[in-house]
């Protein structure tokens, strides 16, 4: 059973979700109907009978306010609304088609962002100052700043179009996920390597550690029982905003290997004047970082002794 | 300890190495039989074909359904697709074609004439809100029942006079009427199919789906995922099915030039809709068969705000008209193939040929320049040219007008529906814009620039203009409607609210195990005798 000042904190904080969910869904609502032109702006364009019928069908033409309060009562049933861009299609089944694809993407390239970068972020701070940290701090430094749209076509060009292992494109089978999360997670990985160094040297260097040494624990026991839990914390408190990132910078990814997924809809919905798509991914977005960021506090405390919840 | 550390690293890579140089490529080792992947980069919005605007849309439709008439690859007289043939009568308005009796939909049902008057009822139906419902308009009294003037079908002239014989009567004689009847929106939808899922009419029945679409073309939709890959495979009810050689076709989506570049070079994509500009060159000189350039009826040109000053001045628009350098764009800019433009209708389009030709002479420039009341481009207000498309044309615009003229435009990078939006209302200055007819007619692109048309940016009225552009729509032969169109095109090109640059062309690249690809100036594409080796 969890303690009670966990589940009070949780309450509090779900109760502070939603009005902020509410500020986002009004002003992006408001927003992307003052932007000039329309869904049905196009270069060909559209015989005014035509645009008549159209924003009538979509509710286009009654006043804004009741929009507004029509969008928000649909929402409250969980319905987003018809895209209207893709005629026949709903928001919530473009969404539910696609999420489950940048879900697989952002958790895989978290998975090799974390199993990259940990353990090279424990064995450069404990081998520090030797060609091993040399080399994972210099590792570290290119991951940076190579931006991922300069090394996913590089590793295309290397091991689909050159060697040949794997498609340049798509997301098909198993073989497919490899290519997009290690450009992905690499990036991610490099900021992991170097906090966890510098939050593991930092630790190592504490009273309690030097105690555990004079008590005759194995290099081992230490770095991994002791220190680890206290050299995490660095990483525990990127991963809020990595989570974030790693969505949105799901776009490039998604456009480099054509991968069907939500990265790509969070930004053509809005050139495509999509309102309802629009609405719909931010409101999911908006959700998934305010999801990840109270999982990463609730980490934190549970890792640092000295921190409580309140 | 190091050694063993680095001993193990090392045997670990070796061992990855080993292990993917065992793996082959899933998608690209064998490519599969008779079975071609073409590159789709726009998703498309509907499978509708009374729905759909864009060409890349109708790249699958044509897949999936053909009409009475096709486009004829060489831009001539539309070809029997539906029907066998048609008659028309001695005055022009009445046409009667004659259906195929072997034509059949994928479900086996025959396709007769009663489908397509069907159709034509749905496309004309206010509430469908069909975009290209203006291509049926000269069918008799169907503007009136599309603006809901006439409530009686029967009245339009679409009758069905037997299973297999159609007759469509026309307001006033139309020598385009075949042309528009190969176009894509006059493409018939299955009349049973639309009535399963929902209101005829209503824009959200659902019929498009896979398993759900019915069409009479060489192949069925078999899968759509979207912004992944659209699946047709062969129809073996289609009634040339026989010639189909195809098994199926994947439309593989691709958002992005440089990833379709890559995809193809991957052997994963057999035909690519672009080229990136940066790999022009290279595939030029290395690979010929492999690159193919098509010209197209598409004309791009600069829109002048003739509501604004000193646009609104004649002298002030040739002036800049007269100073540019086309043929320099063209081969030292753009490289691509393109073709410099100096008519605003693209030679050939339906068969018209224009007369007459702006010309480029900057010493003529100047004088006008002078004569308009800025000598040197002295006091001449600085202007912004507008566009959505990042083109490397525009600077070198500037630059001439800069050298030649002695003024300065600031070009200036809009998103595509703001500079759109911008467009209609007539905020802006000068604006690059681009013309795509949507059937084999030069009559679109006319229509487009009458006085108060939404068509034309310019904002320019000319009664005469006006006058010309719609006798031609009811001149009853090519030739008279030609030469009412000269006229026209002359007017246009002398007070010169929009200043042609270049005809557009498509280059792409093509796998050389594909055979037969076929492709028109207006992106029809001709899926009935590509094969594979």
């Amino acid at each position: 059973m969890l303690p009670p000042a966990m589940l009070r904190f949780l309450a509090r904080r779900l109760l502070q979700t939603v009005p902020v969910l509410f500020v986002i869904i009004t002003a992006t609502f408001f927003m992307v109907r003052f932007v000039p032109g329309g869904p049905f702006t196009a270069e060909k364009e559209i015989p005014p009978e035509i645009l008549r019928n159209l924003t009538a069908h979509y509710g286009l033409d009654q006043p804004l306010w009741r929009q507004y309060l029509g969008y928000l009562g649909k929402i409250a049933h969980g319905d987003l609304g018809p895209s209207f861009k893709y005629a026949n299609r709903s928001v919530n089944e473009i969404i539910g088609d696609k999420l489950p694809v940048s879900l697989e993407l952002g958790a895989l390239s978290l998975l090799v962002a974390l199993l990259a970068g940990l353990p090279l972020g424990v064995l450069a701070a404990v081998r520090r100052n030797t060609w091993l940290d040399y080399l994972a701090s210099s590792v570290g430094m290119v991951g940076i700043c190579v931006p991922t749209f300069v090394l996913g076509p590089l590793l295309v060009l290397y091991f689909a179009i050159h060697l040949g292992w794997v498609n340049a494109s798509g997301w098909y089978g198993w073989s497919d996920r490899i290519l997009p999360c290690l450009t992905l997670g690499l990036v991610y990985a490099a900021y992991v390597m170097r906090l966890t160094r510098g939050g593991l040297l930092e630790v190592l260097n504490q009273d309690y550690i030097r105690t555990a040494r004079a008590k005759g624990a194995s290099e081992y026991r230490i770095v991994l029982r002791h220190a680890l839990r206290g050299g995490l914390l660095p990483v525990v408190s990127f991963l809020g905003p990595a989570v974030a990132g790693i969505l949105t910078g799901s776009f490039v990814i998604e456009t480099i290997f054509q991968i069907p997924g939500l990265g790509r809809e969070f930004v053509t919905s809005a050139f495509n004047r999509d309102y309802t798509l629009v609405l719909g991914t931010v409101i999911l977005y908006a959700a998934l970082v305010i999801a990840c960021n109270l999982i990463v506090d609730i980490v934190q405390v549970l890792l640092n002794p000295r921190l409580k919840f309140e | 300890m190091p050694r063993p550390g680095l001993a193990w690293a090392l045997s670990g890579l070796c061992g990855l190495y080993a292990l993917g140089a065992g793996c082959r490529r899933p998608d690209a080792a064998a490519p599969p039989e008779q079975s071609l992947r073409i590159s789709q980069r726009n998703e498309p919005a509907t499978l509708d074909p009374q729905r759909a605007t864009l060409p890349d849309e109708f790249f699958i439709i044509r897949a999936l359904s053909e009409g009475l008439l096709v486009p004829a690859p060489d831009g001539g007289e539309p070809r029997p697709a539906v029907a066998s043939g048609w008659d028309v009568s001695a005055d022009g308005r009445t046409y009667v074609f004659t259906l195929r009796p072997d034509a059949q939909w994928s479900n086996g049902d025959p396709v007769v004439a009663a489908d397509f008057v069907f159709s034509i009822h749905r496309v004309l139906s206010p509430a469908l809100g069909a975009p290209k419902a203006a291509l049926f308009f000269p069918l008799r009294n169907a503007e009136a029942f599309y603006a809901g003037r006439e409530k009686d079908f029967s009245a339009v002239g679409a009758q069905a006079l037997g299973d297999h014989l159609l007759e469509l009567t026309l307001e006033e004689p139309n020598a385009d009427f075949p042309a528009l009847v190969a176009s894509g929106p006059w493409i018939p939808v299955h009349p049973a199919t639309t009535r399963k899922y929902g209101h005829v009419d209503h824009r959200g029945n659902d019929w498009t789906r896979p398993g759900r679409f019915i069409g009479n073309g060489p192949f069925t939709l078999a899968a759509w995922r979207p912004n992944q890959e659209i699946v047709v495979v062969r129809n073996p009810a289609y009634r040339d099915a026989a010639r189909i050689k195809l098994r199926g076709i994947r439309f593989l989506a691709f958002d992005n030039g440089d990833s379709e570049e890559r995809a193809f070079r991957a052997g994963q994509l057999d035909v690519t809709l672009a080229v990136p500009f940066s790999k022009l060159a290279t595939y030029r000189a290395a690979q010929p068969p492999v690159l193919r350039t098509t010209p197209l009826y598409e004309t791009r040109y600069l829109a002048l705000n003739t509501r604004r000053i000193p646009l609104n001045n004649e002298s002030v628009r040739r002036a800049l008209g007269l100073a540019l350098n086309r043929t320099a764009l063209v081969e030292k800019v753009l490289q691509g193939g393109q073709q410099a433009a100096f008519t605003f209708i693209p030679p050939g389009l339906g068969g018209y040929q224009p007369q007459w030709h702006v010309e480029e002479d900057a010493a003529e420039a100047r004088r006008l320049l002078r004569e308009a009341g800025y000598p040197d481009g002295r006091g001449f207000p600085p202007l912004e040219l507008t566009t959505w498309v990042n083109t490397p044309v525009l600077e070198a615009i500037q630059q001439m007008w800069r050298q030649e003229l002695g003024i300065e435009v600031a070009i200036v990078q809009r998103e595509a529906r703001t500079h759109l939006a911008a467009l209609f209302a007539g905020d802006y200055d000068l604006a690059l814009v681009t013309a795509i007819p949507d059937f084999n007619g030069a009559s679109d692109l006319f229509t487009a620039l009458k006085s108060g048309s939404p068509g034309n940016y310019a904002h320019w009225s000319s009664v005469e203009f006006d006058q010309l552009v719609t006798g031609a729509g009811r001149a009853g032969s090519a030739a008279l409607r030609n030469t009412a169109y000269q006229r026209a095109e002359k007017l246009l090109l002398t007070e010169l609210p929009l200043i042609p640059l270049y005809f557009n062309t498509q280059n792409f690249l093509v796998q050389p195990r594909v055979r037969h690809w076929q492709t028109d100036r207006l992106w029809t594409r001709f899926y009935s005798d590509l094969s594979v080796d």
